[in-house]
């Protein structure tokens, strides 16, 4: 019965907070174990009780003010230096752009959001496929969660009881073979279809251009560089990131002012909970998967099919995209990461690290997939590319998510490389 | 009326958590600062931690105002307008239920008729009812828990309002959090 209330909340549009949480009142109820009513609210609030979850708000304040402060289209600027000249120079700022942000936005529907707003318009302008350029902002945002710091990274991190310090190192390679997938598929497009040139700034004009980015550049230095060189932890330097970002939009760009923050602060405020709030729901609901034995149940039942680890996270793989289809990038996390991880470690000696990349990117994937890619749509509602265009132009940018995939599943030194 | 409160109340909430988002920042980059001088302050942490619980309850509770948490549409999106109408009915009944049965919870867990039956002390009410509640301590803060597990009061009570706003003005329009208009 359980799971029939589970399902009929979740598909009738509940909050998914409270469909987690009434699914535990629920379960309590039939299971007879009338006590832990008692533990419930302080279960919740202890749910969250939680030193690594700090970073969450302070990235996506560090991200608002990014916005705010003038930052993204520096950065465009700066990346145009590098690859600018280049036949489809264009698209591939757009990914290197992309690959600066997502080193300072952890999540990938706002990075999404800003860089439609920023390329899509800039690349059509110079003749691109509208379609094609929405497609390649849209993938270039798959990075955020990958390269460091991500939001997915720390709320796995926090469910899996790993330091969210390494987990970030462990996305620094898979985020760069992502980066090189896609700009292989940007190339092999551009042989087929002729992209409009491109022209190199002046030496002056490209001086220039570093210079304004360069107290942008400060940001990532600051997340990575602080959390490699175990200087700050990831929300400590999440905290110096924030700082940076404002006094660099403030007094060095100077397009915002202290008299902006009260509304930055609302956003974060407001975005934060919804994240933070999922997860204190998710731990009543652990009740659910710990009775029930879950993890054992289906562990037994995977077991049948393969004792192979790589098999398994093949397995694994389709099934969350299939997930990742349906339901939000972080609620899923938040749903499949006490289920399948106990089962990738205990039963197929699988990294934990190499785990949580390989979800954490399998589930962001859903974004972009319809029928709830949200991910598609923000793209589409800042870009004015109709859903359907955007997705025909995509399909060869998950294709190259999926072989990535692959390759992550089956090698976990990918993964594990840089943490040994 | 009532959904006028409501909409007054989720204000309330959105500042108030503001505010908390801003002393979160606040309280870690202070932590930043006064360990690289090597005088870190033990409580800052928790502080922090408490701060942005805080912070996630109230805002969470105001989402519910203008529903606007996070939730599978895909079932919704492929109904005709009537049906879809019946099923947001249905939501706000089920957050309504979900309000009701928090506070049910609550006044298991804080026993505030059995607290006042034994007169307001604490150490009778341990006695006759093994519930330690009002006896945990914070780790480092120096005051009891249960003035930070009050929120979960304060969103018990803020969700059965905006439950209740919604359940009886399902037409009402309410805006987006952020006071931008929809």
């Amino acid at each position: 019965m359980t799971p029939l209330v589970f399902l009929i909340l979740l598909f009738a549009s509940v909050p998914i907070a409270l469909v987690l949480a009434l699914t535990a009142l629920w379960y309590i109820w039939d299971s007879g174990n009338l006590v832990l009513y008692d533990s419930y609210a302080q279960q919740i609030f202890a749910g969250i009780e939680n030193y690594g979850l700090l970073a969450i708000p302070l990235f996506i304040l560090t991200g608002e003010l990014m916005n705010e402060g003038g930052m993204t289209g520096r950065l465009v600027r700066a990346a145009r230096v590098f690859v600018g000249g280049f036949r489809g120079g264009l698209a591939y700022i757009n990914l290197l752009a992309n690959m600066f942000m997502a080193a300072i936005i952890g999540s990938a529907a706002s990075q999404i959001a800003v860089m439609s707003r920023a390329m899509v318009p800039a690349m059509t302008k110079e003749g691109y496929d509208p379609g094609f350029a929405a497609a390649t902002t849209a993938a270039g945002g798959l990075l955020a969660p990958v390269i460091p710091p991500s939001m997915l990274f720390v709320i796995y991190g926090v469910l899996a009881q790993l330091p969210i310090g390494d987990l970030f190192i462990a996305g620094i390679i898979p985020g760069f073979i992502l980066a090189l997938a896609f700009f292989l598929v940007v190339s092999l497009i551009g042989m087929k279809q002729q992209f409009p040139k491109g022209d190199w700034m002046r030496p002056a004009e490209a001086l220039r251009a570093i210079r304004d980015a360069l107290p942008a550049f400060l940001i990532p230095l600051a997340i990575v560089g602080g959390i490699v060189f175990g200087i700050a932890t990831p929300t400590e330097s999440a905290a110096v990131a924030s700082l940076i970002a404002f006094l660099v939009g403030w007094l060095i760009y100077r397009e915002i002012a202290p008299r902006d923050l009260g509304k930055l602060f609302v956003r974060t405020a407001i975005n934060s909970s919804l994240v933070i709030f999922m997860i204190a729901a998710a731990n009543v609901f652990g009740w659910v998967v710990v009775y029930e034995e879950l993890p054992q149940k289906l562990a037994a039942f995977i077991a049948t099919v393969t004792q192979n680890p790589f098999v398994f996270l093949l397995i694994v793989n389709l099934c969350l995209l299939f997930v990742g289809m349906l339901i939000d990038g972080i609620a899923a996390l938040i749903l499949v990461t006490p289920i399948l991880l106990p089962i990738a470690m205990n039963n197929y000696d699988i990294d934990p690290f190499q785990f949580g990349v390989v979800i954490s990117l399998n589930l962001v994937l859903g974004l972009l997939t319809p029928p709830v890619g949200v991910g598609l749509y923000i793209a589409s509602a800042m870009s004015g590319v109709r859903p359907f265009t955007i997705f025909t132009a995509l399909w060869p940018f998950l294709l190259a998510v999926a072989v990535v995939l692959v390759f992550l599943s089956y090698a976990p030194i990918l993964s594990t490389a840089l943490i040994r | 009326m009532l959904y006028r409160v409501s909409a007054l109340w989720a204000r309330v909430e959105i500042v108030a958590a503001a505010a908390l988002a801003a002393s979160v920042s606040g309280l870690i980059l202070l932590n930043v600062v006064t360990r690289a001088m090597g005088q870190a302050i033990y409580w800052v942490d928790e502080a922090a931690i408490y701060a942005m619980v805080w912070m996630t309850f109230l805002a969470a509770s105001a989402a519910l105002h203008y529903r606007s948490a996070i939730a599978v549409t895909v079932v919704q999106e492929f109904l005709p307008q009537q049906t879809r109408a019946a099923m947001a009915r249905f939501v706000d009944l089920v957050i309504f239920v979900f309000a009701c049965l928090l506070v049910w919870i609550l006044w298991r867990w804080f026993m505030p008729l059995e607290l006042a039956r034994a007169g307001w002390d604490v150490k009778a009410f341990q006695g006759a009812t093994f519930n330690f509640i009002y006896a945990e301590p914070t780790s480092t803060l120096g005051i009891p828990k249960v003035w930070v597990w009050l929120v979960m009061v304060l969103f018990t009570l803020g969700a059965l309002l905006h439950a209740t706003a919604n359940l009886l003005n399902p037409h009402a329009d309410p805006g987006t959090p952020t006071g931008e208009t929809s």
